[in-house]
């Protein structure tokens, strides 16, 4: 591998561990769920499509050939990180989970462990279209 | 072909599908059908008899394991040819007379499958030519005639009285097997062709009493000798066909087949003269005695039949040539005039409505025909001179007067001998005079009639057989008899004669005084039943329910105490005993640690050690918060597939990363029904103890795990690491040993895999589980039942998840994957779906039929591995070769990749039909049982 | 420097997987403890690609796959559980 090549690697390599590891400081350190959330989330995510994209470049870079089936698992973390951390969030809200006191959106907690989500009925309206 | 012996069983065996298939025609349509393929093995027998009348034994095996000596032996001598000859002919009689027996409300296609199973049965015990597929069919005959004692199964007494039979003919088997095993160590073989020539050798072994005693017991319990013959009067419950058929005719005999079987081996000995011949002794006399008294016509013949065979059995147990003969000569006219009788029987039943001898009274002038035959048959059975019965009688008491081996006491048994000719003669009478004649008929359900024509048929040909055996004893069985006793004795055959006329002597004597005698006591019978009422009414049922009742009661105690439903208690138990089992290797190792150089330690592992530790002692901790337990476990099962990766076993990564997941759903499944609230701690002792339960266990495993870890290990994965390429034609070791090495492994194991999920989808089709309302905690569940987000999301995640499942199938045999992983994806993207979704949505979408892909799964497997048979080559040889396609390259095709899609569909049916069931359970989809019938 | 860099990863990955281990035991809410859970797993994920570079092999492509997938089926099983405990409705 040639030398430039490895420093932006490496580089690239240390930017995503540090990442991973300031999410989870974020995980430890922030002082609510709802912020807590916020860095596993999304400096992870960050940390880990980096780790990914190095993989990438090293192994394509050893075999020849253009290695993108670290694409797959980036693309996949992509899409379910948010979904799992709005499942949380609504488990959070569903259990009435008690809010920092500058967290935002605190009034959408309490009555959102009391209500139905809007979307409830989605099905059926969808059906009753022409 | 059809000369192959193997056909006279097989095609019994074929004919038991028959009549499943031809009860759908007219009754008389399914009778012909059903005895088509007996019909053809009856052919085949009487093709073979030259042969077998010329001295010959017509034998054909085919190896099984012949490295345990088992095999499937076939062999027909005279002593098989005459039972052969008995259990078809009288068989194909009784298929004819069961067609007018049975009512329109009968099963017709159930009965006569069981009865054909049973012909099949009784003709591989009587054509074995090898000791433990002997008693396999021995056994396989107790199974059939359970089956049609209790055919009748809406009757308790038929449901009694085939328990009884089954559990002491059952018990008298497993006493059999352990004989046999014994003979096949002394003897080294279990053919019987070797068995037979080694006579002397087990005769003279140390074990010989034990053999002889466990042999005899398994015939004893068969052939209803004294104390074990309770049981045939209670299998009275059954059709009168099956009485006919199996109590006196052929399934009793098996035990005398069996004594005369083993007659060169076992007999011969002081031991044998007095086992044998007095049980035979006790059992013909009490058998005569109480037939006298029973009033139904059934219990009558049950009991005349016990005491016939106790007769045989006396016969066999006298030890003279000409006694062996005479037994042979009994059991060809016993078969035929009980046979007779019991149809008789069944046919007064039928058309009258009772068996009760005191309602049944002059019948003769309802149905002569009728009664002009049983009166044939009964004077058989008493011994009056030209007829069979008398032939055989009096050969028996010819032998009575010859035998010495009781001393100065041995003149007691010609007199008992006439005394149970006596009240033999006085119970035909009984038969033969309350039911044809004296009086009227009182109370009768119906007005007695003859039966249809043809259920006549086999009485009028049982009967003339009695008769032409009586008149013309040696121009009809003769050659029959005298190659039995050839293949009985296996030697030379004493002088006989089958003469009717032997002029005035003892013999002659002793008949006539049983039948003066028996007529005396029948006519004085009033003064001998109102000595027998003083007697209390014994009833073996009843004791045998209680020994039963006392057993079951013992071991259910046992069971409370062992199994009381406690899960620390078992853990305790079991944990327990495994460190008593360990102590002592433990003590005899020196030094914990071995030899081998250690490996460096890294950072990371030591991360993944605090990792696993701290995960697993938070499980522990918060055992009883589920959520928290159930999360912290997971953290575990996450540490343990890194350690897999870690230490190059990605397949066990893999897997367990997906049994993982599917467990903590599967916990959470169950977790909704049980309370929702946290049970009671245990009493402070009881932690203590399992505190230290855990603590020395945990000791010993980290011991012993250490101690191996740290020692050089020779294994045989080198083997397979050499051989997998070459060998299964494909590198990934794990997946070539899975599916080839160890294929037949898998194979076993997907179908146990199988089973498991249809019982679990069983039991969750009955189960009414509470549904609670709320969580742990009180509050409600959440309204949204489908978070949208999650639904679309999964939705789109389902392609990706198939697609990746499907890439680690089709590298698995060269890389990490395969059948049992991409099983294990599909599975858990399913159930994604299932809880993104749910029921209605997937059922609208997917149509799946869990139980076709185990269905289809386990045949696609085990076709796999019989498409090497067409090779000839064992079953579950893989095959594999490389392939060159323009545009796609080198490929390669293997047999193992169509046996691990068997695994994958196995284990993707299962998986989802216990998860997707046990989730269906709250919804309108649940899984209900259809009640048939 | 390659190396270089992939050690002082690998320790801020393994410092990350401890603070997660300790928001997971410390909670105080059970989704604190999913979270952790879930945050484990991509590091965990993260530790598999790393070792993967360092050996130079795609072996270990599939286990850092499954889990991720693994992790999500697992983080909304146990949410949906959370929220209307019935899994499959």
């Amino acid at each position: 591998m040639e030398t430039w090549l490895e420093g932006i690697v490496a580089l690239i390599l240390v930017f995503g561990g540090a990442f991973l590891l300031i999410g989870s400081i974020g995980l430890v350190r922030l002082p609510d769920i709802y912020t807590r959330l916020h860095g596993p989330t999304k400096a992870t995510t960050l940390g880990i499509a980096s780790l990914l994209l190095v993989s990438a470049v090293v192994s394509s870079v050893l075999q020849g050939t253009i290695s993108v089936h670290e694409l797959l698992i980036t693309l996949f973390l992509l899409i379910t990180a948010p979904v799992s951390a709005n499942m949380i969030a609504k488990t959070a809200m569903h259990h009435d989970l008690p809010a920092w006191k500058r967290t935002q959106g605190q009034e959408l907690i309490e009555p959102a462990s009391r209500q139905a989500a809007p979307d409830d009925h989605q099905e059926e309206r969808d059906t009753k279209l022409p | 072909m059809l000369n192959d012996l193997i056909w006279i069983p097989l095609l019994p065996l074929l004919g038991t599908l028959v009549p499943l298939f031809a009860s759908r025609f007219s009754r008389s349509a399914c009778a012909f059908l059903t005895a088509g393929l007996p019909a053809l093995a009856l052919v085949l027998v009487l093709q073979l008899a030259p042969q077998v009348f010329e001295g010959e034994t017509v034998r054909q095996s085919f190896g099984w394991i012949p490295q345990m000596g088992l095999e499937l032996a076939f062999r027909l001598d005279g002593l098989a040819l005459l039972f052969t000859l008995l259990i078809l002919g009288i068989g194909l009689l009784v298929v004819l007379y069961a067609r007018y027996y049975l009512s329109e409300k009968d099963s017709m296609g159930k009965f006569y499958a069981y009865l054909i199973l049973f012909m099949f049965a009784m003709l591989g015990v009587v054509m074995s030519d090898n000791l433990i597929q002997l008693w396999m069919f021995w056994e396989l005959t107790s199974i059939s005639s359970f089956l049609l004692i209790s055919f009748w199964g809406h009757k308790t007494e038929a449901r009694k009285g085939a328990r009884m039979a089954l559990t002491i003919t059952g018990a008298g088997g497993l006493a059999l097997l352990a004989g046999v095993l014994l003979i096949g160590n002394v003897v080294g073989s279990y053919s019987l062709h070797d068995v037979l020539a080694s006579g002397d050798l087990i005769r003279e072994h140390a074990a010989y009493p034990v053999i002889l005693v466990l042999v005899l017991l398994g015939a004893f319990t068969k052939s209803a000798q004294f104390p074990f013959h309770f049981w045939l009067p209670h299998a009275m419950a059954a059709p009168t066909p099956v009485s006919a058929y199996l109590h006196s005719a052929t399934m009793v005999k098996a035990g005398i087949f069996l004594m005369a079987r083993m007659y060169p081996v076992l007999s011969g000995t002081e031991l044998w003269f007095l086992i044998v011949s007095m049980t035979g002794l006790a059992t013909l006399l009490l058998g005569a005695y109480v037939a006298l008294f029973k009033h139904d016509l059934k219990g009558l013949l049950a009991y005349s039949t016990v005491s016939h065979l106790g007769l045989i059995t006396l016969l066999l147990g006298m030890g003279t040539e000409l006694a062996a003969v005479a037994a042979l000569f009994h059991i060809i006219n016993h078969a035929t005039f009980k046979a007779s009788l019991f149809m008789a029987a069944g046919i007064i039943d039928h058309e009258s409505g009772s068996r009760d001898m005191r309602q049944l009274n002059g019948l003769w002038k309802y149905m002569p025909y009728t009664a002009t035959l049983a009166m044939v048959a009964a004077a058989a059975m008493a011994g009056v001179p030209l007829l069979n019965g008398f032939l055989s009688k009096e050969m028996f008491f010819a032998e009575t007067l010859h035998q010495d081996s009781l001393g100065s006491l041995s003149w007691m048994v010609p007199v008992f001998a006439t005394l149970g000719g006596v009240f033999s003669v006085a119970y035909s009478l009984r038969f033969i005079h309350d039911v044809f004649f004296n009086g009227e008929p009182i109370n009768l359900p119906k007005t007695p009639h003859e039966p249809p024509r043809y259920m006549r048929v086999p009485v009028e040909i049982l009967v003339a057989l009695c008769l032409l055996v009586g008149v013309l004893p040696t121009f009809v069985i003769g050659d029959l008899l005298y190659t039995a006793s050839a293949a009985t004795l296996q030697g030379a055959v004493p002088e006989y004669s089958l003469a009717i006329w032997h002029g005035f002597n003892f013999p002659l004597l002793m008949s006539f005084i049983a039948l003066a005698g028996g007529i005396a006591v029948y006519v004085n019978r009033k003064e001998l039943f109102q000595f027998q009422a003083q007697f209390p009414e014994n009833d073996p049922k009843l004791v045998f329910e209680a020994i039963i009742q006392m057993i079951h009661k013992q071991i259910t105690r046992f069971m409370e105490l062992a199994e009381n439903g406690s899960l620390q208690r078992y853990s305790y138990m079991m944990l327990s005993l495994a460190m008593v089992m360990m102590a002592k290797p433990l003590l005899d190792l020196n030094a914990t640690a071995g030899h081998r150089p250690q490996i460096p330690v890294d950072a990371i592992s030591i991360t993944g050690a605090v990792l696993l530790a701290i995960g697993a002692l938070a499980t522990v901790i918060w055992n009883r918060q589920r959520m928290v337990a159930l999360v912290a476990l997971s953290v575990v099962g996450l540490i343990v597939s890194l350690m897999f990766a870690k230490f190059s076993a990605p397949d066990l990564a893999l897997t367990q990363l997906a049994v993982e997941v599917v467990t903590v759903i599967l916990l959470m499944l169950a977790l909704f029904f049980l309370p929702q609230t946290t049970p009671k701690e245990s009493s402070p002792k009881r932690v203590a103890r399992d505190l230290g339960i855990a603590a020395v266990i945990g000791g010993v495993i980290g011991t012993i795990s250490y101690a191996m870890m740290t020692r050089p290990l020779e294994s045989i994965s080198t083997f397979f690491l050499e051989n997998s390429k070459t060998g299964g034609g494909g590198t990934n070791v794990v997946n070539v040993i899975l599916v080839d090495f160890r294929g037949f492994d898998t194979l076993g194991e997907i179908t146990v895999l199988g089973i498991a999920a249809l019982g679990i989808f069983k039991l969750i089709a009955r189960m009414r589980l509470y549904m609670p309302a709320s969580d742990g905690d009180g509050r409600p569940w959440s309204k949204d039942s489908h978070p949208l987000m999650l639904s679309v999301v999964s939705q789109s995640l389902l392609p990706l998840a198939l697609l990746v499942s499907a890439y680690i199938f089709l590298r698995g045999h060269n890389m990490p994957g395969g059948g049992f992983i991409a099983g294990l994806i599909t599975s858990v993207a399913i159930i994604q779906q299932y809880i993104a979704h749910g029921v209605d949505w997937i059922k609208a979408r997917m149509k799946l039929d869990y139980q076709l892909m185990i269905g289809s799964g386990i045949t696609i497997a085990a076709l796999t591995g019989l498409g090497s048979w067409f090779f000839d080559r064992p079953f579950l040889t893989s095959w594999f070769d490389h392939f060159h396609l323009p545009l796609v390259g080198e490929f390669e095709l293997a047999s193992a990749m169509l046996f691990d899609l068997g695994v994958y569909l196995t284990v993707v049916g299962a998986t989802m039909l216990i998860l997707a069931n046990l989730g269906k359970l709250t919804t309108s989809e649940r899984p209900v049982l259809k009640e048939h019938d | 420097m390659l190396s270089w860099a992939i050690n002082f990863t690998a320790a801020m990955i393994c410092i990350a997987l401890i603070l997660n281990l300790w928001r997971m035991v410390q909670g105080p809410s059970i989704q604190d403890r999913i979270l952790a859970l879930d945050t484990m797993c991509i590091n965990s994920i993260a530790l598999i690609i790393l070792y993967g570079i360092n050996m130079g092999t795609g072996l270990y492509f599939e286990a850092a796959l499954l889990i991720a997938m693994m992790g999500f089926v697992s983080t909304s099983a146990l949410c949906k559980y959370l929220l209307r405990g019935d899994l499959i409705e």
